[in-house]
């Protein structure tokens, strides 16, 4: 990872933390507002290389610390709660049949589905509608950017 | 293993620091979140009239026809409460007067509906004060104060119980102006939701009721319009009946909030 990326990661941390917690909650639906920083950082874990630490854990840090910026509790909460989720997702991986296409969408969408779903439970959890549209409303634009960084943003192995 | 415990002494660090790094990154962020803020004001309302178009005649006549009721309704309170007046205003000028408020823009609100505001401890505002709108519409209570800013915890926010009054129209029976004072909680549900719950199953609610806040608690000032009852929940075999409700406040539809700064509890 070169500078410009690391200083490109952080940049879009900062915007899209900073869009999830004033011009999406225009765009609300039952309350729910695109968790863009989990979205972006799910994205660069699942698509970073096997054996390559820090573009695991780089994610992780820099999306929790934006993330503990904004919230009320704790600073860490974040930061701890991704990095073990980073960990999960590679281990995860790891364990998952080989395909010629290394990140595959079959792959994506029930991973970022199990991931966030955990997420949120250690968030601030409470099963309602409100929960639901969250996941439904996350998962739709997930894939949407999901689609769009595969095709712009890494470069295969 | 090393790093996982320098990284929980980093940590720990940081959180006795917390509240000034917080301070400084919403200081330098202030100007780009503002914008995105507007941004969202402007776009939500393009998109709400494409989207709306088609309704607005009809939602137009149903205000036209809500208006005159109300107005109706104006008319016989009025005649209702003239023997009532003086001790009124009386309560009304307690009820007002005396509030130092201070005015702050929102510039942002996450999904646990905590809201940030651009005033902070320099400006007098402290932990537990409340927040409303400039129609006496309480928003919540101020949760977290920086030295320029503050996170306002909504009466939506999952953790947020207050106690209220349910409000109804006066009845008169045997000549005697009569109020009927039920009590129940709002307890916040996320998105900006809320319901009602724990009002006494022997109470009689009805939809359109309104909810203010009582002075049971002390939490608030009495009387700040909180909701209206849509829809009630009511079961025999419980003790409580709920009720589902619409909040008044909408944080879409306002720039700036006031912070009542001398509130005793």
């Amino acid at each position: 990872m070169t500078w410009q990326k690391v200083l490109i990661t952080v940049f879009l941390f900062y915007i899209f933390a900073l869009l999830q917690n004033s011009f999406f909650s225009y765009f609300s639906v039952f309350g729910a507002v695109p968790n863009l920083v989990f979205i972006l950082f799910f994205l660069l874990v699942f698509f970073a290389k096997k054996n390559q630490l820090y573009q695991v854990l780089f994610p992780a840090i820099c999306a929790g610390f934006f993330l503990d910026m904004f919230s009320y509790s704790y600073f860490g909460k974040y930061i701890i709660l991704l990095l073990i989720i980073a960990i999960l997702i590679k281990k995860t991986q790891s364990l998952l049949k080989s395909l010629d296409d290394n990140f595959p969408f079959i792959y994506f969408l029930p991973l970022f589905l199990i991931y966030y779903i955990i997420f949120e439970i250690f968030s601030s959890f409470t099963f309602n509608l409100g929960f639901l549209a969250t996941i439904v409303y996350n998962l739709i634009v997930a894939s949407g950017i999901y689609f769009v960084f595969k095709k712009y943003g890494y470069t295969k192995q | 293993m090393i790093g996982a415990v320098a990284l929980f002494i980093l940590l720990f660090v940081l959180n006795i620091f917390v509240s000034p790094i917080r301070n400084i990154f919403y200081a330098l962020s202030f100007p780009i979140q503002k914008v995105f803020w507007n941004a969202g004001t402007s776009s939500s309302t393009f998109l709400g009239s494409l989207l709306n178009a088609g309704s607005l005649n009809n939602e137009n006549n149903t205000l036209k026809q809500e208006n005159q009721k109300l107005l109706s309704q104006v008319v016989v309170l009025q005649s209702l409460m003239q023997g009532n007046k003086a001790q009124s205003d009386v309560s009304a000028i307690c009820q007002n007067a005396g509030f130092n408020l201070v005015m702050a823009g929102i510039v942002g609100l996450d999904d646990q509906d905590i809201l940030s505001i651009n005033k902070g401890s320099i400006d007098g505002i402290s932990e537990g004060m409340p927040v409303i709108n400039q129609q006496g519409v309480l928003f919540g209570k101020v949760l977290k104060v920086y030295k320029n800013f503050s996170q306002i915890m909504l009466i939506s926010n999952k953790n947020s119980v207050i106690n209220v009054k349910i409000q109804q129209n006066p009845t008169i029976e045997e000549g005697d102006v009569v109020t009927n004072e039920i009590i129940g909680v709002v307890k916040g549900s996320g998105g900006q939701r809320a319901y009602l719950d724990l009002v006494s199953i022997s109470d009689t609610i009805n939809p359109q009721d309104l909810l203010v806040t009582s002075a049971i608690e002390k939490l608030f000032p009495r009387d700040l319009l909180v909701a209206q009852i849509k829809q009630i929940q009511k079961n025999d075999q419980k003790p409580f009946q709920s009720a589902s409700i619409q909040l008044f406040l909408d944080v879409k539809t306002v720039d700036n909030l006031f912070v009542i700064t001398n509130f005793k509890r």
